[in-house]
């Protein structure tokens, strides 16, 4: 047998091949792997406006955080736009994909560690930022999916990254080990928000919710972006115990660590 | 390896600051524009108006002279994304087989209704993502942000996009000079060394913030800053050219609309 087997239409099926493996070739070889955002276009419009009206109060919470926050320490909000700008450069620190043998890098989410620095409300509102510029200036996500990536990356991925690291402290578990859950599990809720997001449009259809999402969800962790949870957990880890060592007083200053904390 | 690479090319307001006509548009005209535009492209039921969408970006933005490479390098995310979408499509959902093709010994069945189906949400993608660069080429930070802030966005929340913006291209660097430092000492010789290395750098990047975030705040303070409102850029009244796009906006979208529902394919 040849590497292609045609059906009908030899011409057709010849381009359609030579397409079809150019753009897995072109994936194979790409440099960076974009993932946890939903691109422009893709949610029809009753799902723009769902998760625009989900988004919005969470957004609206951060907002009014920082602004009362502003009014007793106006040295508030550049240092939250400082921080965010921060964040928004390490989400985009490449990381090397190892299920791919390094062919490839992805990028980090960053809200595991903006919810432990800045606490949930304002790392949602941070990553709607984040996520508005990086809409418009580097076309990833989109406008009209904004509220849908607020949900995933900002909501579940902030609350679910602040509440582990909450609870492993509480657990008192050495810094390291509250960070490296906390960035791994906000990665983790992140691509759930996204499959889930993806396996709502399959209703319509007639198809399976829960197959769909398992799927999805499925697909996201068995490629790069299971592995990347990992390792995006050990920088967050590894992020705290620096800071810890070096200038604890940053973290005392946010409130993210308390006396007895154990680094390592 | 770097995407810091890619961010500085692409993430770039250079061809926002440039004089031309569709830079002259006042900021309220596009985002209204935008707005009506993706919520057609949303609800458009076939792909002629994407694809009309599509075309006419690509007209204005070659009228003002940006590279065709510049409009493809941002759309190069977008377009792998809107292939995969059409290729998935393809493959798993309808009945009627259209070609079936196998590459090496796995079989691959397209199917019509899939393939129809991932066409027209492919358009969408791409006519959606080609109005949005066409407004992020035309439109700089300071325009948009106080665009925003006559849409009635939250004052806090627009004064933190322009700091966080502001700040980005700084830290960019920071970063890049010290990945570069770290690269040639062996710190990204392997994986382990690489998720280590990165930790540290993003510790350090913390850092500067923390420091830079007060600075920041004293420079702020001896001009006046008292937490209220740092946003300086005002908006000119509108003008005749501005008034005329948006009644012809109007005029246009229920056009759009109609065409949009009609099933021509």
């Amino acid at each position: 047998m040849g590497f292609f087997c045609f059906g009908k239409g030899d011409t057709l099926s010849r381009i359609l091949s030579v397409f079809t493996v150019a753009f897995f070739l072109f994936f194979a070889a790409a440099n960076t792997a974009y993932a946890m955002h939903i691109t422009e276009g893709i949610l029809p419009f009753r799902w723009v406006v769902t998760w625009f009206a989900v988004s919005v109060p969470f957004v609206g919470i951060g907002v009014y955080h920082v602004k009362r926050k502003k009014r007793t320490m106006p040295s508030y909000l550049p240092l939250v736009g400082m921080l965010g700008a921060a964040v928004f450069v390490f989400s985009c620190f490449p990381i090397p994909v190892i299920a791919l043998n390094g062919m490839a890098t992805s990028h980090p989410c960053g809200t595991g560690m903006s919810a432990v620095l800045l606490g949930p409300f304002v790392s949602v509102l941070v990553a709607a930022i984040a996520l508005l510029i990086q809409a418009l200036f580097l076309a990833h996500g989109g406008l009209t999916t904004l509220g849908g990536n607020i949900f995933s990356m900002g909501i579940l991925g902030s609350f679910s990254g602040y509440f582990v690291f909450k609870i492993a402290q509480r657990c008192r578990l050495p810094l390291f080990w509250c960070g490296f859950l906390a960035g791994m599990v906000s990665d983790i809720f992140t691509y759930l928000g996204t499959s889930i997001e993806l396996g709502l449009l399959v209703i319509n259809t007639g198809g399976s919710f829960f197959k769909a999402t398992a799927e999805i969800f499925g697909v996201f962790m068995m490629t790069s972006q299971g592995v990347l949870c990992i390792v995006e957990g050990a920088v967050v880890g590894f992020v705290l115990v620096f800071i810890y060592k070096r200038r604890p007083a940053i973290l005392f200053y946010l409130g993210v660590v308390k006396d007895d904390t154990k680094p390592m | 390896m770097m995407p810091m690479d890619f961010f500085h090319h692409t993430f770039s307001d250079v061809y926002a600051r440039q004089n031309n006509w569709l830079t002259r548009i006042d900021v309220r005209v596009k985002l209204f524009y935008i707005i009506s535009l993706l919520a057609i492209n949303l609800w458009a039921k076939n792909i002629f108006i994407p694809s009309l969408f599509l075309s006419i970006s690509f007209i204005v933005l070659f009228s003002i002279r940006i590279p065709l490479f510049a409009i493809l390098r941002s759309m190069l995310i977008p377009i792998s994304f809107a292939i995969l979408i059409l290729i998935i499509k393809g493959l798993h959902e309808g009945e009627k087989e259209w070609i079936s093709l196998s590459i090496v010994g796995c079989k691959m069945t397209f199917r019509e209704e899939g393939l129809r189906s991932g066409l027209h949400t492919c358009s969408k993608v791409l006519g959606g993502i080609s109005l949005v660069i066409t407004f992020s080429f035309t439109t700089t930070i300071s325009r948009l942000c106080a665009g925003l802030k006559w849409f009635r966005v939250p004052n806090t929340m627009v004064e933190l996009l322009a700091l966080m913006y502001r700040y980005i291209f700084l830290l960019f660097d920071e970063v890049s000079t010290m990945w570069t430092a770290q690269k040639s000492r062996l710190g990204h010789a392997s994986w382990g060394k690489t998720i280590k290395s990165s930790g540290t750098l993003c510790g350090l990047l913390i850092m500067r913030a923390f420091d830079r975030a007060e600075r920041t705040y004293e420079a702020m303070y001896v001009r006046g800053y008292d937490g209220g409102s740092i946003l300086t850029v005002n908006l000119s009244p509108w003008r005749k050219e501005d008034y005329a796009s948006f009644i012809g906006m109007v005029f246009i979208a229920p056009m759009l609309v109609y065409t949009g529902n009609v099933y021509v394919w």
